[in-house]
């Protein structure tokens, strides 16, 4: 049962990797708290839904979701945090906490309280790898996110784009200095992050069969704590922590039956490694990128004050 | 000089106040305002849409048959969001602002227990219709409650599991709220009083849990002959669903928080041959329940539940006692007691011991989509609730 524990463990692992890199991504170009995040997630479960209601094809919807979810991160990054770049970083953060309030009640206005069956019957056989058995859904799940990780990884590590990117992620002006359109790769982190978080809601649309107005309620938080856990900004690392918690939050409950919700894992986990006089390993090695001591000193300092970084 | 002004004031505060006195009783005799309240919006909004649309159909059947003695019933509405805090300033809105006759809670546990003992203190009566925490009718005679008490429809189910399932090693699964911890304690203690023994026990967190997987996997390897979930429809749609995948097959039996469309919607085809233990009987023959099943979904276009029709009894039970006693609060509560073999769509009502409701509870089984009798448990021993 072990293995079973396991498989049920990777699956919600790859659902939360799917919904942080939005998060982590736009912390590393803006250096933004992304809270209306969660709210791009849970629109691409509407859409999505929508998409395949009116079309009866899962992939469609997914691809449909996807691109709305792109198309509202750039809008988002256009018309929230473009203007307010300027002001001391809690005020995006407001912004975008306001958002994600008015996004969850106008779900509620448009498509009413209750929550909606996702019922795409999609015929994905259960996958056994050795002891290791995935059912149906998972195997959705995994796959579907490895293929989108993979894709992410190609872009970022073979293509000039993606260089631009970790550029602009490491040191914006400079990176500018070289001639990059900075502003056009901001837009592009935004648009990839929101397309994925987009792919997240719909996944877990059909996965739960529920699409409810407050389901980025949740993520919201978590997210962030995950990305706090993998290196603010640091995508690789928030990969691997998002997978850490999966396991650990279901082997926990699964196996010690932990006293504790497990929503409250990933906080101990961000608190422990918070602390700098901790022994926690840091699981920062992971990748290269902005998750450096600096960062988090920066994100600590952040949030004790109301002033700029 | 000072003196006149003074004089003259006083006298404007008497005049004033005469007209109050005058005005108000010839105005407040039109209607007969009843209170109510529900989470229209917030979390629980759902919920409180279907308790706002049953008691509204409610309302329009009582005023167009003649309503309350000739008077018009006129319901003050109020949104308490799901907030204990919202709640508290509402109950002191119906009392002191809309001077209502009575109200009726269509809102959950929290919000409901936190105005049981202002309306207790100011002698007001309310009718709750399915909030299940045992303090909504301990603060004071003055509260009642029509749904049933977590821990007597949790020994009605555990009855049921052992007697008529036949089963002898039950797992339970709950969430960690007022209603999963009373209801899966009211399970156990009585399956266990029957023989019964209980091999795997699992508690989620609520709201937020989505994922029971790990849940079921250790429930499945502690191998039951049946499986006892508590939870809302989301939830329930979502472990009935899962246990499937994980290929579990031995009989779910639910509770009223499984009793919505939404349930059924959700789960999909794996909500087939689910048992849940309600007090809303759709093959109830009555014309009560019947009329009501009909109309319901004639008004709002779609099907009742067993929120909205709690809360529609509750409503009901309440107009019945005006009906009985006028419009003295007073006299209200007495009626309410003394309320006997009430028809009520959600059974036959005995009677409130301690403003607790005794009638039987109902089993339902999901066949062909919609909730269908499956059986009743009626012992006394079982659904008199505890006076302790």
């Amino acid at each position: 049962m072990i293995w079973q524990q396991i498989a049920n463990g990777i699956a919600t692992g790859a659902v939360y990797a799917l919904t942080t890199l939005g998060l982590t991504m736009v912390y590393g170009v803006l250096r933004v708290l992304h809270v209306a995040h969660a709210g791009v997630y849970a629109l691409g479960a509407y859409v999505g839904l929508w998409a395949f209601r009116f079309t009866g094809n899962f992939w469609i919807g997914l691809v449909v979701a996807m691109a709305a979810c792109a198309l509202a991160g750039v809008l988002i990054e256009r018309f929230l945090y473009a203007p307010l770049l300027h002001l001391p970083r809690i005020i995006p953060l407001i912004a975008s906490i306001g958002l994600f309030i008015a996004m969850e009640e106008a779900f509620r206005i448009v498509a009413g309280p209750y929550a909606l069956a996702y019922d795409a019957e999609v015929r994905f056989g259960s996958l056994a790898l050795g002891p290791l058995r995935l059912t149906g859904p998972q195997t959705l799940i995994l796959t579907v996110t490895l293929v989108l990780l993979g894709l992410l990884w190609l872009l970022l590590s073979r293509s000039r784009v993606g260089l631009a990117m970790r550029a602009t992620a490491m040191d914006a002006e400079i990176t500018s200095s070289f001639g990059v359109n900075t502003r056009a790769i901001i837009a592009l982190n935004f648009l990839i992050g929101s397309a994925m978080a987009g792919a997240a809601g719909a996944l877990i649309g059909v996965y739960d069969n529920q699409v409810w107005p407050t389901m980025g309620s949740v993520p919201a938080y978590k997210c962030l704590a995950i990305v706090v856990l993998g290196g603010l900004g640091n995508i690789p690392g928030s990969v691997l922590a998002s997978f850490l918690i999966g396991l650990a939050e279901t082997l926990l409950i699964g196996i010690v039956a932990i006293p504790f919700p497990r929503d409250a894992l990933a906080f101990v986990a961000m608190i422990l490694r918070h602390d700098p006089s901790s022994d926690v390993p840091s699981i920062r090695s992971a990748g290269k990128g902005v998750g450096t001591p600096m960062e988090i000193h920066r994100f600590r300092r952040f949030f004790r004050k109301d002033s700029a970084p | 000089m000072g003196q006149k002004i003074v004089n003259r004031t006083g006298i404007l505060i008497v005049l004033a106040a005469i007209a109050t006195f005058v005005t108000a009783p010839a105005l407040a005799q039109e209607t007969i305002k009843i209170g109510f309240f529900a989470p229209i919006t917030g979390p629980a909004a759902a919920d409180g849409a279907s308790a706002q649309h049953a008691v509204e159909l409610g309302v329009k059947e009582v005023n167009a048959t003649g309503g309350i003695k000739g008077k018009r019933v006129e319901l003050i509405v109020y949104d308490d969001r799901f907030s204990p805090q919202e709640a508290v300033a509402i109950a002191n809105k119906l009392i002191e602002k809309d001077q209502v006759a009575g109200v009726v809670s269509g809102s959950y546990s929290g919000p409901t227990r936190v105005t049981a003992p202002i309306f207790a203190k100011a002698g007001v009566p309310m009718v709750a219709g399915y909030a299940v925490h045992p303090d909504v009718t301990k603060a004071g005679e003055s509260n009642f409650r029509n749904g049933f008490l977590g821990e007597v429809e949790g020994g009605a189910a555990g009855e049921y599991a052992v007697k008529v399932l036949k089963s002898k090693t039950p797992a339970v699964i709950y969430m960690d709220n007022d209603f999963g911890r009373e209801i899966s304690a009211g399970f156990i203690k009585r399956a266990q009083k029957l023989g019964a023994a209980i091999v795997a026990r699992q508690v989620y967190k609520f709201p937020g849990e989505k994922d029971f997987r790990p849940f079921l996997t250790r429930i499945k390897e502690a191998r039951p002959d049946l499986i006892f979930a508590a939870g809302y429809y989301n939830e329930a749609a979502l472990i009935v669903r899962q246990a499937k995948e994980l290929g579990i097959t031995v009989q779910i039996l639910g509770e009223e928080g499984f009793d919505s469309p939404k349930f059924i919607e959700l789960a999909g085809k794996d909500a087939e041959g689910v048992i849940i233990a309600t007090n809303l009987d759709r093959d109830d023959p009555r014309p009560v329940v019947q009329n009501f099943l009909k109309n319901y979904k004639q008004a709002w276009n779609y099907d009742p539940d067993m929120v909205g029709a709690s809360s529609y009894d509750a409503f009901k039970i309440l107009v019945a006692a005006i009906e009985k006693a006028g419009t003295d609060r007073k006299a209200v509560i007495k009626a309410l007691m003394e309320t006997r073999d009430y028809n009520g769509l959600t059974g036959k009502l005995t009677r409130f011991v301690k403003g607790e409701v005794v009638k039987p509870v109902q089993f339902q089984i999901v066949k062909d989509g919609k909730f269908r009798r499956h059986g009743v448990v009626d012992n006394p021993e079982v659904i008199t609730p505890p006076t302790q």
